[in-house]
Parts: C-alpha cells; structure tokens; sequence
C-alpha cells in the first residue's frame, strides 16, 4: 500500500468510527486547525538534544524536573495557631494527576512540628485490655503480613473556613487538605487476633510520640473493621510529614484520628476526652450542642480542569474540552458525580473514570463543547452508603455556620466569559 | 463476576451494590458481628475472597512478634488521664504558683492571662459561664458575634487540660512540667476562667489537687452529643451517625436526585469578600520555568574561581579537576545529593566549603552545578 492510499484509508476509517461514537468528536475532527508560520521548536534541533545529559548515577534518589518548581505544598497565616509547627501547608490538586498524591505533596499537618524519629528507637506499645500487652520494634511490626490499599486522608477541616462564604479564590485552599496514597501496613485486627482483646474493650487511644503527643479516641468497631498501622506510602517508607517510620490510618476517617509518629495503642472501657477531640475537631451545631466523635468525611467532590489555578485562557469558542475532577467518600465508594452548568439548577451525569475504589479519590469526567459565555460548574457526588452532597443551604440548614468541620456542600466555579474562574457559592 | 453480583443483590445484609460500569465492591451496612458500621457508612465485607476490590490472601495464622512489655515501660508511657481520674497523680498546686510558672512558660504565646494573641489560642475570654451562653451564636448575618470557644466555656472535662499541659505543653518543650507544676497551671486556667468549686469561684489562694480535682465541674459538659460516655457509648454513636438528620448530611436514591430545576427561586451568587485570603506561601503560580536561582550560572563561575578553581583548576591537587570527564564521572557515582554534602562539609583533602565559609550552602550548589556542567 502507498503512503497516500494509507492515509487515506487510515483517515476515512477514522472518521466513520468518530462520527459513530460520538457528534462532538466528529466536530473536532471536522473543524481543521490553521497551519501557522513554521516553529522554531520543530525547526531547530533541541537544546538538550545535542549535548549529553546527567549520568544515571546522578540523582540517585530521583527529583521532579526544576521546570515542575512551581508544584509546591503551600500555606497560609491564617491557618496556623501561632507558629508553622501547628499548621498545615496544603496540596497542590490543580496539579495532581490521577488519583496518587506524590509524597513530597501529601499534605502536611502537625501539632507540634514534624517529628524526626529515629527507626532504631522507634517502639510501638498495645496494652490496657488485652489478655498480652507488648512492645514491638519497627522490624518486628514489619513482620506481620502486609495489606496495601489505596486510601485518601483529608482533614476535616477542608472547605471548613467557607461555611460563610468563599474565601479561598483558590483550588489548592478551598480543597486541598487532602491528599491521597497507596499504603502498606498491618490490619490491626490481625496483631489483636494475637494479643487477645477484652469483651469489654469498646473504645482504642492512639497516641503520637511527637511534641505534641497527638492523641485520640477510637472505637474498636473501626479497630476491628478496617483501621491499619501503615509504614509504606506509594511504594516507600512514610514520609517523615506522614508520620515516619508508622502511623494509624482509619481508612475514610478525619486525618487528625489517623494518628502519626504512633507509640502507643492502649484499650478501655470509656474513650479518653483528647484534646483534639474536645477543644478541636468538634463540630458545633446552632442548637449550642457540638458533635464529637464525628469521623468519617462525607461524600464530596470538586472541579478540578477548569479551577481558579487551571483557567480556560485561550480557549475558543466550539473547542472540545474535557471538565475534569475528583470525588472522594470515607462512608464508602463513589457511584457517580452529576455536574451542573447554572450552579446546581440542573445537572448532567459525568462519567467515573480510572480505578473506583473504596474510601479513595476516584476522577470524573464530562466531555464539553465550551460556547464561550459564562458559567457556573458545580460538581455533586454519591457513594454506595446512599449518600449524596448536600446544597449549601440543606447543610447549613443542619450545620449551622459555626461547625468548622466536615463541611461537604456542593461547590461552585464561576466561569467568565473570558475563561477566567472564581470561587463563589450558590446560597438562598 | 456478574451473576456473583446479581445473587448478592438479594442478600439481605447488602444494603447497596453497583455493577454498571465496572464499580466493584460488596458494601454492608452491617459488621460481620451483626452491629451497624458506626459512622453511618458501609463496610466491605469478604466475598469469594475479596474485600471491595481488593484480593485477600486466605491463609491466617498466629504470628506473635515482639514481646511482653514490663511493669515499668507500661507506667512510663501510659500517662493520660481520663474524666474519672483514672491516671491522675498525686500532687497539688495553687493557682498563685501557677500564675508564676505561667508568666515565666506561657504568656509569651499564650498572652496576659490567656488571652491569646499572634494566632496562638485563647485559654481564656473571662467568665466562662457567660461564654457558654454564646455557644449558640452563628455568625450569619453581618456583625454578629461567634460562639467563644475556650477552654472555659467549651472543653467538657478538667482532665484534658491536665493532661494536655503534661504532656503537649509548654509548646517549645514539652513534657517537662512536674506534676506540681501541672496542678499549678490546672488552677490557674480555673482561675482566669472565672470557674467555680462547690459554687465558690476559684480565687488566688485555691489549690487544685488530687483530692478535689473531680469536684471541678465543667459548664459545657453535657454540650457534646452523642454520648459516649458507659457501656452504650460505641452504640450511641452508632445510633446517631444512623440518622443523616443529626449531622446534615442526604441520603437519597440515586434514581430519585433532582437532576431539574433544583434550587429555589432565592437561589444567588455569593461572591468573594475582596480578594478574600491570598497570602499564599509561596504565591500561587502554574508556571513551568526555570526557577530564577537556576539563571544565575555566572555567581557559579566568579565564585567557582575565586574559591575553588586553585585546587579544581589543575590535577596536581588531588581534586577532580574540572574539565575532566573521568574523574566528574567517578565524583557523581555518590549521587548528586552526596556530592552536594561533600562540598559543603568536606571530604579527604576537600576542606569543608573549600575554606570558604562566607559561601551559603545555596552558592556551593551552584558552583558545584558550574564546574559539573564543564565537566560531563
Ligand atoms: C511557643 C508558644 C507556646 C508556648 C510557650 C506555650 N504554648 Fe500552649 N499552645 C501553643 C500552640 C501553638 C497551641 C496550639 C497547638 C495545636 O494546634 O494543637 C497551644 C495550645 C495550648 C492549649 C490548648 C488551647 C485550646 O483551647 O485548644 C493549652 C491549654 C495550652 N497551650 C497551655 C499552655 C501552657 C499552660 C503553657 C505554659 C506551660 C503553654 N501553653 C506554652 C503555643 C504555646
Ligand atoms: C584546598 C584545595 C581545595 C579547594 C580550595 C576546594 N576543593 Fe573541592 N576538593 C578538593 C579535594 C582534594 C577533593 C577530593 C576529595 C576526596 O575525594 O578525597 C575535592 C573534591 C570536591 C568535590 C567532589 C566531592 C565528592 O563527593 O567526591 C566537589 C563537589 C568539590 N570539591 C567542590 C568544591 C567547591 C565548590 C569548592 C569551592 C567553594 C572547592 N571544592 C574548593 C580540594 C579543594
């Protein structure tokens, strides 16, 4: 076959499956891009491509590209109780691809600073009522068999200074105290099989060995359930911000409760009074009562392509886009996002793409022909526990303004007719 | 994999199940145990070996790892202390002594007689009896005032400050209080918050101890629901998070969400206040460039000159002269991060920053960058 018969074969093949699949990629295909001045990147060889590059040997523990230098955790006074060492430095999810944070940008929070542990004197205690209270070393913790899942951790605080308005113009701000990781690490129900737990066991403290002595009340139905000590993140050690050599995950559970630099498991009858679980991490209600023991994050979801840092400058009038986000629910499994074009008035089914797994971040989808005028994106999800998002007025209706935590409403972007994006929400 | 789902569809212990478009996964509403998932979730029970998604090995054993822990470790590290003063030890304090301890260990962050300040919390905003008459405030319409959230008026228990200052405070050296110490402080958070023993208000000569520590009653204690508190506690919360109702958030059916006409006719735009928060560390920016430091080689040159080039300019120093490929090669087999390390706290005949410590680590790296670049 000669070239040209090729091509052209190729080409109508082409067209009669996209006119079959779908009208809008038969418009893309339809429409031809204007061939421009010839470009110097095509025209010219490389830079990089005529002179050697780094050995293999240079980086031996491997970095992002210095062209990547802008994807950075980042922070803000505001939310810090004083110093950095009680703060937070958010994720960038505008630059998250898939549904794996990388480790240098999980994101960061601690109490008192980030612990620097040494493994060597790393020692975790289970005792109080268990017929077998002991020590283990980080090696021998490690020589129980591993399970590896794919959890988000968020806290819940995410979204928590917007209960009176958008504040954030801002992805990173407005959702990114979340981050999501494989981790591998032993079911605790699998070390308490050994140890023996007492009938009357209701309630599990998990206590951090860092400045702080993060500590905090879990019930031993989560204990039994799901919850693990995990020291791999994404294929590696944890990283010292996770809560280097080990911390607790409780999977879909507040980030506070998933423990770091872990010490300590200890089992009784009646829950401990932490904290942060009194002063902090509860949920204050218009009523004047406050929920605690609030754990897991609710059903939620947001936009991510397009977003105040990801914009759709330069985008013309009938191109094809795709409006991409991510879903997230620790009450169980993403079934299915909606998306709306006026704010929540109406929606449309997105479609679920990539791996949908439990308690995890899991991408959405909604192929759009932009029409160059103004709209307002809101994305809604639902999880297999029968939950959906609620509108900013049935939540706060509930909720009142005051509670901080667990803040799970829809959330909308304002769409300009030039591209530009803007936080804003929708409220009666 | 489709008729096993369609089988548990009419399992009575599967509460909601998805097969279209590939979503996997078994969830219950109910624990092997028979009791409801207690966050008002669902849980993914052991089918056909598998969990969800995921493959479950079928193999168990007892394993055992580690070992007994002794008498003395579990009393070193088991030092909270709970409602019931469980954990408490003994010792006492006066609010006299805990004012001064506090004026020597807290004030700075904490400010004049708790007052908070620079983002660092509150312990205290007066009476705390009037501030749990605003736990109801919501600040919803423009100039109202908030709920006052302090220890006074808000935490439940007594022994959470006690056992917080322990053992999380004071922030720059934690775990250092003695007892005594604590007991002090304890009184003296009474004290600022105007709280009260046997209806008498806590003044300068009280002393807080042991003894009387469980008579403090805090005003806030029955703020907090569900009740966790007994033999019913895990059940309480099992209970409340089973109704959607008490913690605002929707259940539905996924055939019945509204998909038309959704909102109220009140439906509005809420905008930004401003341009809202937006000291963002370090600004926001989605460029993909060089950083700046990285245009900068000429530092690299004149410095690599003025500090280095006498022993890297030639071979007869022992040092791998630049220029030459081999002995760069050899020099990077470390890993730039190790030779970056080397340079600047010296290795053999390298003396730490070539004897240069005027140099910040940040120019050794780039000096180290130059002569590498002249190198491979
Ligand atoms: C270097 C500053 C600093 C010093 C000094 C300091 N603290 Fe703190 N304190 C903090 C920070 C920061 C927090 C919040 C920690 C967090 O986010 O978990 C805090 C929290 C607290 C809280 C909890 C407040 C609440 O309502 O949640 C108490 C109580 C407290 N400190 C008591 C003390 C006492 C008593 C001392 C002196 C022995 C002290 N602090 C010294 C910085 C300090
Ligand atoms: C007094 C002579 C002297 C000066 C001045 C000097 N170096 Fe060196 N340098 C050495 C010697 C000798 C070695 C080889 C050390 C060895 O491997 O034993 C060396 C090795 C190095 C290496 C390789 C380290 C490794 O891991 O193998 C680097 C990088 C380096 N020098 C950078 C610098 C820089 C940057 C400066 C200037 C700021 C500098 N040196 C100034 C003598 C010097």
């Amino acid at each position: 076959m000669s070239e040209t018969l090729r091509s052209q074969v190729t080409r109508r093949d082409f067209f009669k499956k996209a006119v079959s699949v779908s009208a809008i990629a038969a418009t893309a295909i339809l429409l031809p891009k204007k061939a421009s001045a010839d470009e110097p990147e095509i025209m010219h060889h490389a830079k990089w491509g005529q002179k050697l590059g780094y050995p293999v040997t240079y980086n031996r523990y491997g970095l992002p590209s210095p062209y990547e230098h802008n994807n950075l955790r980042r922070n803000t006074k505001l939310l810090a109780s004083g110093n950095f060492q009680a703060s937070i430095a958010v994720t960038p999810i505008h630059e998250s691809e898939g549904i794996i944070t990388p480790n240098g940008l999980f994101f960061s929070r601690s109490h008192g600073g980030v612990a620097e542990v040494d493994p060597s004197e790393f020692r975790l205690m289970i005792h109080g009522l268990v017929e077998k209270e002991i020590v283990l070393t980080l090696d021998q913790l490690k020589r129980y068999p591993s399970v590896t899942r794919t959890h988000f951790i968020e806290c819940p605080a995410n979204g928590g200074q917007e209960w009176r308005g958008p504040q954030f113009n801002s992805l990173q701000f407005a959702k990114g105290f979340m981050s999501c990781a494989e981790w591998t690490g032993v079911y605790i129900k699998t070390i308490l099989e050994d140890l023996g737990l007492k009938k009357e066991a209701l309630w599990m403290l998990a206590e951090g060995s860092d400045n702080s002595e993060m500590g905090r009340t879990v019930p031993v139905d989560k204990v039994l359930d799901d919850a693990m000590i995990v020291w791999g993140q994404n294929g590696e050690a944890l990283r010292p911000e996770q809560g280097y050599p080990v911390r607790l995950l409780l999977p879909g559970w507040e980030g506070n409760l998933c423990v770091k630099w872990l010490k300590r498991l200890e089992f009784a009858k009646e829950p401990w009074y932490c904290k942060e679980e009194t002063s902090k991490y509860t949920a204050l209600k218009p009523t004047g009562k406050a929920i605690q023991h609030f754990y897991a994050n609710e059903v939620n979801s947001t936009v991510t392509h397009p977003s105040p840092e990801k914009p759709w400058l330069g985008l013309k009038k009938g191109e094809i886009v795709e409006i991409q986000g991510l879903a997230w629910s620790g009450m169980g499994t993403i079934t299915g996002v909606d998306l709306s074009f006026d704010g929540g008035k109406n929606y449309v089914k997105a479609n679920l793409k990539g791996l949908v797994l439990q308690k995890s971040w899991t991408r959405w989808s909604y192929i759009y022909k932009y029409e160059g005028k103004p709209l307002l994106l809101t994305s809604r999800a639902m999880d297999d526990a029968g939950y959906i998002q609620p509108t900013i007025d049935q939540e706060t209706s509930i909720m009142g303004v005051e509670s901080v935590y667990h803040r799970n409403a829809v959330e909308t972007w304002e769409v300009t007719a030039e591209g530009m994006v803007n936080h804003v929400q929708i409220r009666s | 994999m489709f008729k096993l789902d369609r089988k548990l569809i009419i399992s009575a212990t599967v509460s909601a199940l998805f097969t279209a478009s590939g979503i996997a996964g078994t969830a219950s509403d109910t624990y092997s145990n028979g009791k409801k998932v207690i966050d008002g979730g669902v849980t993914y029970p052991v089918v056909d070996s598998k969990r969800g998604n995921y493959v479950i090995s079928p193999q168990k054993e007892s394993y055992m790892h580690g070992r007994l822990a002794t008498k003395n470790e579990l009393k070193a590290w088991n030092t909270d202390v709970m409602p019931d003063g469980t954990g408490l030890p003994k010792g006492s304090g006066s609010v006299e002594e805990g004012e001064e301890i506090y004026e020597e260990k807290c004030v700075m962050c904490h400010g004049d007689f708790g007052s908070g300040g620079g983002g660092y919390p509150s312990l205290s905003k007066g009476n705390a009896q009037e501030a749990h008459a605003t736990l109801k405030n919501q600040r919803n319409v423009p100039n109202a005032d908030g709920p006052v959230r302090v220890f006074g008026s808000y935490w439940p228990h007594l022994s959470t400050m006690w056992w917080y200052i322990h053992d999380g405070m004071p922030h720059p050296k934690t775990k250092s209080l003695s007892s005594d110490e604590t007991y002090a402080l304890t009184a003296y958070m009474l004290n600022i918050n105007e709280l009260t023993i046997d209806g008498e208000e806590i003044d300068d000569e009280f002393v807080l101890s042991h003894d009387n520590f469980l008579k403090i009653k805090m005003p806030n204690v029955d703020g907090f629901e569900p009740k966790i508190d007994g033999p019913n506690g895990t059940d309480n919360v099992r209970k409340y998070f089973a109704n959607n109702k008490n913690f605002g958030a929707q259940k539905v059916n996924p055939a019945d969400r509204c998909m038309k006409n959704c909102q109220k006719k009140s439906a509005k735009i809420v905008r930004i206040k401003g341009v809202g928060i937006s000291d963002f560390l370090p600004p926001i920016s989605v460029k993909r460039d060089l950083p700046e430091s990285a245009n900068a080689p000429v530092v690299g040159q004149a410095a690599y000159e003025a500090s280095c080039a006498v022993c890297h300019g030639t071979s007869s120093m022992g040092a791998p002269e630049v220029g030459d490929k081999d002995a760069w090669e050899a020099v990077m087999i470390k890993g730039i991060t190790t030779v970056y390390s080397n340079a600047m706290n010296g290795v053999g005949g390298m003396p730490p920053k070539g004897g240069n410590m005027d140099l910040e680590d940040a120019e050794i790296k780039e000096i180290v960058d130059y002569m590498y670049s002249l190198s491979r």
